[in-house]
C-alpha cells in the first residue's frame, strides 16, 4: 500500500534529472532551486532578525498565551498551570469536570513531554491510543516536568494543563491518530510558506516530518493542500488511510492567516513558525510561535524557501510599515501555487 | 561598519597577529617551525618538596658538576627564597634559603643539555688518592662470608673494573651462592633503602677498592616526577667511574641514563622541613637554548608555555589540543552537517581516546554505554526524577568501570587498568543524554546521534594526534589565533552543509 503511493514527478524529473540525483544535489543546484539550508536560516534571517531577548516570549508558552490572548486571539484554554510538586495534586481540581486535557511542559519544544488525554476510565486517565495512565503515572510526569525534564537546557519548568483539541472532522481524516496542525512560516510577518502536518502510524501521533509524519503543502493564496511528502518522497495517498491528501481546502484559511500575522506583530521576532490546529467547535486556535523553524517546509511545498524570502526582503524595505491586510495581500498574489483540480 | 567588514577585519587582525609572532618566532628567534627541524635537547627539572615546619628553612641540592661547568642552561625556580650555588673542588651545590616558612614548599632547578653527549658518569681523575676503604665490620660468620666472597671474586678479576662486573652480577643473579644470600639478608634487615647497593659499596671497600653512592635519571619522558636512580661510583686506581649497578658491564649511555650527582656526599639535605625528597621530570625540548635565553628576555614568552615549570607545562600538552578538537567539531557540525550528542563532547571524548589505543578506547565506550543505557532503562521503569537518576547513572557507570578493570586484568589487557582515567562524567553524561533522545526521538535518532559523536571524536582524535599538529600547538600558541580565524570565518559560512545535499536530494519543483 504504502509503495503504491509514491508518485514520481514526471514533469521535472525527466527534464533535469542526472545520474547523481539519486544520492545528493550539487549546491549549485539547490541555489537554483532556491533551498535554503540551516547555516543560511540563522546567519541571514533568524540571527538579524530575532533578537535573542525575544525569544523568552515564544519559549515560554504561558507568556505567548498571554500575549495572544492581549491581541484578542483564539487559544486552548488553560485549566491550570501545576508551578510546585505540591500542585501535583491539584490536577483534578483544576480539570474542573473536564474529562479530556493535555499536559505539557510551558518550556517545551518538539513536542517533548506533551501528553494528550482523551478521557477517563475509571480513575485513570485514557491516551488517544487507549493505553491508560493511573493518576501516580500523570503525577511522576508532572514532576519530570517540573524538573526541567523536557524543557530547554533543562532548566526549571511548569506543566500547563489546557483544553485538548478537537481537530476538524475535515483535518482528522488527513491524520492517523494524532491531531494535525498546520504550520505557516513567516518573514518580516508575510505569510512565506505554511503546510500541513499529519501523523501515520509510524510517526505515532507525533506530527515531526523527521518521525514519518507527512509533510503537506498548502497554497498561501487558497489554502489547499498542493502536494505531500512522507521522508522526503511524493506520495498523494495517506500511507496508512487510503484518502487523497493533494487538493483539500483548509477551512477558515484568512482566519490562520491573520493569526499568523497578529502572532508576528505581537513577538516582534523577523523570522518565525505559528503552529495553529483547527477545532471543531472553537475554530483556529494558536497552539505556539516557533522562533526557529525548520527546514522540511519547502520540502513539502516543492519550493525553496528563497524563492519567497527574497521577495519579501525586498517588499519590506520598500514599504516597511505596512499593515496586516497589505501583508496578506501581497503573499497571496505573489505565492500562489499551481493548483491541482479541486476535489470533487 | 557592517557585520561583514568587521568580521573581516577581526579574521584579518588575527591572521596578522598569530601569523606575525609565529614568524618573529621562528625567523629572529630560530624557534624551529616544522618539527623535523627541531634540535634535540634534553631538559632535566629537580623538583624539591618538603613540608615546611616553621623555621629558617636551607635547602642543599647537589648538582649536575658538568651543568655547572660548562656554563649550559641552568636556572633554578623558587618563590622568594635566596639562591646561590657552591663549588666546592668541582662538586657543586644549590642552596636555596629562606626566613621561616610553613607548609609545603617546592624549589626548581634544571638543566638542559643536548642528546646524545656524555652521561656525565665518564671516568674522572681523583684530586688526590682516595684513603683506603673502610673494611665493614660484620659479626662472626658475616664476616667470614663477606671475606669468602671477596676473595673469590678477586681471584677471577684481573681490576677493579671487573671486580664490580662480578661482584654486582652475583648480587643482582637470582641464583646466589648462599655466601651472598646469607650477607644479602644481613643488609635487607639493616633497613637501608638499597640493600643491594649498600652491599655492593661494603664489599668492594673490603676488596681495597673505595665505592660511593651516585645519582642518575632515567631520560625518558614517560614518567613525570621519577626518583633518583641509585649507582655506584668506584675508583680503580687512578679515575673514579660511575656504573649502573643493576646492569654493571655497561658504561652509562648518555642517551639513556643522565649523571645528577656523583662524588660521594648526600644529594638533598633540607634544615627546617620534614618529609623532603628530590623528584626529576625529564622533557625532551625542542627549542635550542641559545634561542631560549633570547625568548625569555623577549616579552614573546607570555605566549610560549615554557616559562613554566617542566612538570607543570605537561599539563597543557592536552590543554592546548582543546582548541584543535574543537576547532573540528565546528567543521564537522557546521559544513558537514553531522549530529552529535551536545556541542562539546566530541573534543572530551576525544581527549579521553588520547590516554589509551584508540581501538579499545572505542569498545570500553560502545560496551560501557551499551550497558549503561540497560541500566538506564531498568531505573526508568522506577520514574525517577532528574537529578537522582543522573546520580544513579555515575554510580553504574562507576560500577562498571570498575568491573572492567578487573576483568580485563584477569583476561591480561592492561588497558582495562587505564579505563579508570576514561572520564567518567562523560560517559553518564552520554547515557542521559542519549536515553532521553531515545525516548522521545527515538532510537535512530538516538544511534545517529552517539554514532555522529563517536565518528568526530575519532576525526578529532586523529587530527590531535598528528605530531606536527600538537608541535604548533604547543610551541606556537599564537596560531590559535589563527585557527580562531578560522573558526569565525565558519561562523559566517552561509552555504549548504555536505548532509544537505544528500537530505534535499529528492527536492523537486513543485
Amino acid at each position: 500500500m504504502p509503495d503504491a503511493t509514491v508518485i514520481e514527478d514526471e514533469e521535472t524529473v525527466t527534464a533535469t534529472h542526472r545520474w547523481w540525483h539519486r544520492w545528493f544535489r550539487t549546491p549549485g543546484e539547490l541555489r537554483e532551486l532556491g533551498v535554503v539550508g540551516i547555516n543560511m536560516r540563522n546567519a541571514r534571517f533568524l540571527l538579524p532578525n530575532n533578537p535573542r531577548r525575544l525569544y523568552e516570549l515564544v519559549d515560554n508558552k504561558l507568556r505567548t498565551k498571554a500575549l495572544a490572548e492581549e491581541h484578542g486571539m483564539n487559544v486552548a484554554e488553560t485549566y491550570g498551570v501545576v508551578r510546585t510538586p505540591h500542585d501535583a495534586n491539584k490536577v483534578d481540581k483544576m480539570l474542573g469536570g473536564n474529562e479530556s486535557f493535555v499536559i505539557k511542559p510551558t518550556r517545551g519544544s518538539g513536542g517533548k513531554g506533551v501528553i494528550v488525554i482523551d478521557g477517563k476510565n475509571g480513575k485513570n486517565f485514557v491516551k488517544p491510543s487507549g493505553t491508560e495512565l493511573t493518576p501516580g503515572d500523570l503525577r511522576n510526569h508532572v514532576s519530570n516536568i517540573l524538573a526541567g525534564l523536557f524543557s530547554l537546557a533543562g532548566k526549571r519548568d511548569y506543566a500547563l494543563i489546557e483544553y485538548r483539541v478537537h481537530p476538524a472532522a475535515l483535518l482528522t481524516a488527513l491524520s492517523f491518530q494524532g491531531a494535525p496542525d498546520i504550520r505557516v512560516v513567516m518573514l518580516h510577518g508575510y505569510p512565506v510558506m505554511a503546510m500541513l502536518r499529519a501523523s501515520t502510524k509510524e510517526s505515532d501521533g507525533r506530527s515531526n516530518l523527521h518521525q514519518g509524519a507527512l509533510g503537506i503543502g498548502i497554497d498561501i493564496a487558497t489554502g489547499i493542500t498542493v502536494r505531500a511528502i512522507h521522508h522526503g518522497r511524493l506520495v498523494s495517498i495517506h500511507p496508512d488511510l487510503d484518502i487523497d491528501l493533494i487538493g483539500v481546502q483548509i477551512p477558515e484559511w484568512d482566519t490562520i492567516l491573520q493569526m499568523s500575522v497578529t502572532c508576528q506583530e505581537m513577538t516582534g521576532l523577523g523570522y518565525l513558525g505559528v503552529d495553529i490546529m483547527i477545532d471543531e467547535t472553537k475554530g483556529p486556535l494558536m497552539i505556539e510561535v516557533n522562533a526557529r523553524p525548520g527546514l522540511a517546509i519547502q520540502m513539502a511545498n516543492g519550493i525553496g524557501l528563497m524563492k519567497r524570502l527574497e521577495p519579501v526582503v525586498a517588499q519590506h524595505l520598500r514599504r516597511p510599515n505596512a499593515d496586516l491586510a497589505a501583508k496578506i495581500a501581497f503573499s497571496k498574489a505573489h505565492f500562489c501555487a499551481k493548483l491541482p483540480p479541486m476535489r470533487p | 561598519m557592517s557585520a561583514q567588514a568587521k568580521l573581516l577585519t577581526a579574521v584579518a587582525l588575527l591572521i596578522a597577529v598569530g601569523g606575525g609572532m609565529a614568524a618573529y618566532k621562528s625567523a629572529k628567534l630560530g624557534v624551529p617551525f616544522w618539527e623535523g627541524e627541531r634540535v634535540d635537547e634534553w631538559i632535566v627539572e629537580a623538583k624539591v618538596s618538603f613540608l615546611a615546619t616553621g623555621r629558617d628553612v636551607k635547602a642543599r641540592l647537589a648538582l649536575p658538576a658538568q651543568a655547572e661547568e660548562r656554563g649550559r642552561g641552568q636556572e633554578s625556580g623558587s618563590l622568594d627564597y635566596s639562591y646561590n650555588t657552591e663549588n666546592d673542588r668541582g662538586e657543586y651545590t644549590a642552596v636555596w634559603s629562606s626566613g621561616p616558612r610553613e607548609d609545603g614548599q617546592a624549589l626548581y632547578y634544571r638543566v638542559r643539555f643536548q642528546q646524545g653527549l656524555t652521561s656525565g658518569g665518564e671516568p674522572k681523575p681523583a684530586f688526590e688518592k682516595p684513603s683506603a676503604p673502610e673494611v665493614p665490620r660484620l659479626p662472626g660468620s658475616l664476616g667470614a662470608a663477606a671475606q669468602s666472597i671477596v676473595t673469590r671474586a678477586k681471584n677471577v678479576s684481573a681490576d677493579p673494573d671487573s671486580l664490580f662486573v662480578t661482584l654486582f652480577k652475583q648480587i643482582n643473579s637470582v641464583e646466589a651462592s648462599q655466601e651472598y644470600l646469607i650477607v644479602k639478608r644481613h643488609y635487607e634487615k639493616d633497613g637501608t633503602a638499597n640493600p643491594e647497593i649498600t652491599m655492593g659499596i661494603e664489599l668492594l671497600g673490603l676488596a681495597g677498592v673505595p665505592a660511593r653512592l651516585a645519582y642518575g635519571v632515567l631520560l625518558s619522558e614517560d614518567y613525570t616526577g621519577q626518583p633518583p636512580v641509585p649507582l655506584i661510583e668506584y675508583y680503580d686506581g687512578a679515575f673514579w667511574k660511575v656504573r649502573d649497578p643493576s646492569d654493571p658491564s655497561k658504561i652509562p649511555d648518555g642517551r639513556e641514563l643522565f649523571v645528577w650527582h656523583r662524588g660521594g656526599g648526600s644529594l638533598l639535605d633540607v634544615t627546617g622541613g620534614e618529609n623532603s625528597r628530590v623528584t626529576f621530570t625529564v622533557a625532551k625540548d625542542r627549542i635550542p637554548l641559545a634561542t631560549l635565553t633570547n625568548l625569555r628576555d623577549s616579552p614573546l614568552l607570555v605566549s610560549t608555555i615554557l616559562a613554566l615549570p617542566v612538570s607543570e607545562r605537561a599539563v597543557f600538552r592536552y590543554i592546548v589540543l582543546i582548541p584543535l578538537g574543537a576547532f573540528i567539531v565546528v567543521l564537522l557540525r557546521n559544513i558537514v552537517g553531522i549530529s552529535t550528542l551536545g556541542t562539546f563532547m566530541p573534543v572530551l571524548l576525544a581527549l579521553a581516546l588520547l590516554e589509551l589505543p584508540l581501538v579499545q578506547g572505542l569498545v570500553m565506550f560502545s560496551v560501557l554505554v551499551a550497558c549503561g543505557l540497560w541500566f538506564r532503562f531498568l531505573l526508568s521503569r522506577m520514574n525517577l526524577l532528574v537529578v537522582p537518576r543522573v546520580a544513579a547513572c555515575v554510580v553504574i557507570v562507576t560500577l562498571l568501570m570498575m568491573l572492567m578493570g578487573v576483568l580485563s586484568f584477569q583476561l591480561g589487557f592492561s588497558v582495562g587498568i587505564k579505563i579508570t582515567l576514561f572520564p567518567m562524567i562523560i560517559i553518564a553524561w552520554t547515557l542521559e543524554r542519549m536515553s532521553l533522545i531515545w525516548e522521545q526521538e527515538g532510537k535512530r535518532n538516538a544511534i545517529i546521534q552517539v554514532a555522529g559523536s563517536v565518528f568526530v571524536a575519532v576525526c578529532a582524535y586523529h587530527f590531535m594526534k598528528v605530531s606536527q599538529i600538537q608541535y604548533w600547538a604547543f610551541y606556537f600558541p599564537e596560531l590559535l589565533l589563527i585557527l580562531l580565524a578560522g573558526i569565525l570565518l565558519i561562523g559566517r559560512y552561509t552555504g549548504y552543509r555536505l548532509s544537505e545535499l544528500i537530505r534535499f536530494k529528492s527536492f523537486s519543483n513543485a
